[in-house]
């Protein structure tokens, strides 16, 4: 039962991610859009912590936070966006869906590492 | 870098008591003179990607008719380039043969060289591309190349405008960019075996495919559009929501891409070396705005410093 769950469309960024998680001992699934991504949560729900792009194909990022916290009615998974976009209405929009925080690419294991060991504990 | 956009133009021309005249006008205009050999001119044409015109003499080759066979023959190969003529005394193409006068766009003179400057002004430098744009577009390219390729120098060449429609390379990207001020594409060319040769010398992808290559260059693609966007477009609500669209037409055959415009296109060559083996890999930016080019409304998105976080620091709510 994976702890972490990474969500973005591009193999590079999810090979790095979750490489970098499980070499410091995170037990890390991926996905490859937010369609993917919801059928993980629902399938997995041990998952803790969400790492997730938000421009996607078949279902973006934003998207599928609202849909896990009101079609999966789980409101306690933690989720934080890895992603180019900055924009203030699209990080207002997602702290309307309760994500916990906001990472602009490119990802930085090390700065990130502790943070997100406490948020998947 | 310098500040001014430059272009490459194919200089045809074995006239020595001109070559002067024209070099002085290439250095005061911010064009680049390629001067090839005879034998060799096809084969740099079909190689060669990035030319912004050429500079044709009506004495180029060994007779009239060589002359009307060599310059049908560059526009067949390379119609999207604008060859422009050198005439001894008229500034227009009145008396050239109807049959390859097609091939010409302008004719000019050493004379007055302010007619091959409204030429140059008409068919290459005839967008403005502001000065904030141009340095931006190369600070956040560089930014990213060298965030994902840390073992390599990332170097890149004055940037400069191109009329070519030949695709460098095997892969390339492409990826809409939309504002109230600029409606068109980024695209980035490079060599599957460049990049290929860069991942397998990394531990972490110890036996890379094409599949790699492309995800890496989308990547690649979607973070530069990501800063793009973040740096000059803004908020999602400042984009126009026009539905105007137009075909894009690939020819792999022939290595040939079109936007359906005639519109010339900015370029930035990236350099990336490995200073341990030499080895380089080369990439190619475009930008194509040919859907719509407002440069007088570009601006900045200036954020309050208070909410910046730098990128790859967690901001938490």
């Amino acid at each position: 039962m994976a702890k972490i769950l990474v969500v973005d469309d591009s193999s590079t960024v999810r090979d790095e991610v979750a490489g970098f998680l499980k070499s410091n001992g995170l037990d890390v699934a991926t996905a490859v859009d937010g369609k993917d991504g919801l059928a993980k949560m629902k399938a997995d729900p041990g998952i803790k912590l969400v790492l997730s792009d938000v421009n996607m194909p078949n279902m973006d990022g934003l998207t599928m936070v609202e849909k896990i916290r009101s079609e999966l009615g789980n409101a306690t998974v933690n989720i934080i966006m890895l992603t180019t976009e900055s924009s203030p209405s699209m990080k207002e929009r997602g702290k309307a869906a309760g994500i916990k925080g906001w990472i602009v690419k490119p990802f930085k294991g090390d700065a990130v590492l502790e943070t997100f060991k406490k948020l998947s504990a | 870098m310098t500040d001014s956009l430059v272009s490459k133009v194919l200089v045809l021309d074995d006239s020595p008591e001109h070559s002067a005249a024209i070099k002085k006008f290439c250095d005061e205009n911010n064009l680049v003179g390629l001067k090839v050999r005879k034998n060799r001119l096809m084969s740099v044409l079909r190689s060669n990607i990035d030319l912004g015109a050429i500079l044709y003499s009506e004495a180029y080759g060994a007779s009239p008719a060589e002359n009307a066979e060599i310059a049908l023959r560059i526009h067949t190969v390379r119609p999207e380039l604008p060859i422009i003529l050198r005439r001894e005394s008229a500034t227009n193409l009145d008396g050239i043969n109807e049959s390859i006068k097609r091939v010409f766009c302008a004719g000019y003179t050493t004379n007055d060289m302010s007619s091959l400057g409204k030429v140059i002004d008409e068919y290459i430098f005839s967008l403005v591309y502001p000065n904030a744009l141009v340095r931006g577009i190369s600070e956040i390219t560089e930014n990213i190349l060298s965030s994902q390729f840390k073992q390599l120098t990332t170097r890149w060449d004055t940037p400069y405008i191109v009329r070519d429609r030949v695709i460098f390379g095997e892969v390339f990207s492409l990826i809409p960019l939309e504002s109230a001020w600029c409606r068109g594409y980024m695209m980035l060319q490079t060599e599957e075996d460049a990049i290929l040769g860069v991942l397998n010398r990394d531990p972490l992808f110890p036996e890379s495919s094409f599949r790699d290559v492309n995800s890496l260059l989308g990547e690649i693609t979607n973070l530069i559009w990501g800063a793009f966007k973040n740096r000059y477009i803004g908020d999602a609500a400042a984009t126009s929501g026009n539905q105007i669209q137009v075909p894009l037409v690939v020819n792999h055959k022939h290595k040939y891409i079109s936007f359906g415009t005639e519109n010339p296109q900015l370029c930035f060559l990236y350099t990336l070396s490995d200073e341990n083996t030499g080895k380089t890999v080369k990439l190619y930016q475009r930008f194509i705005f040919n859907l719509s080019w407002s440069p007088e409304d570009f601006q900045e998105i200036v954020n309050d410093t208070n909410d910046l976080v730098d990128s790859g620091e967690l901001e938490l709510f």
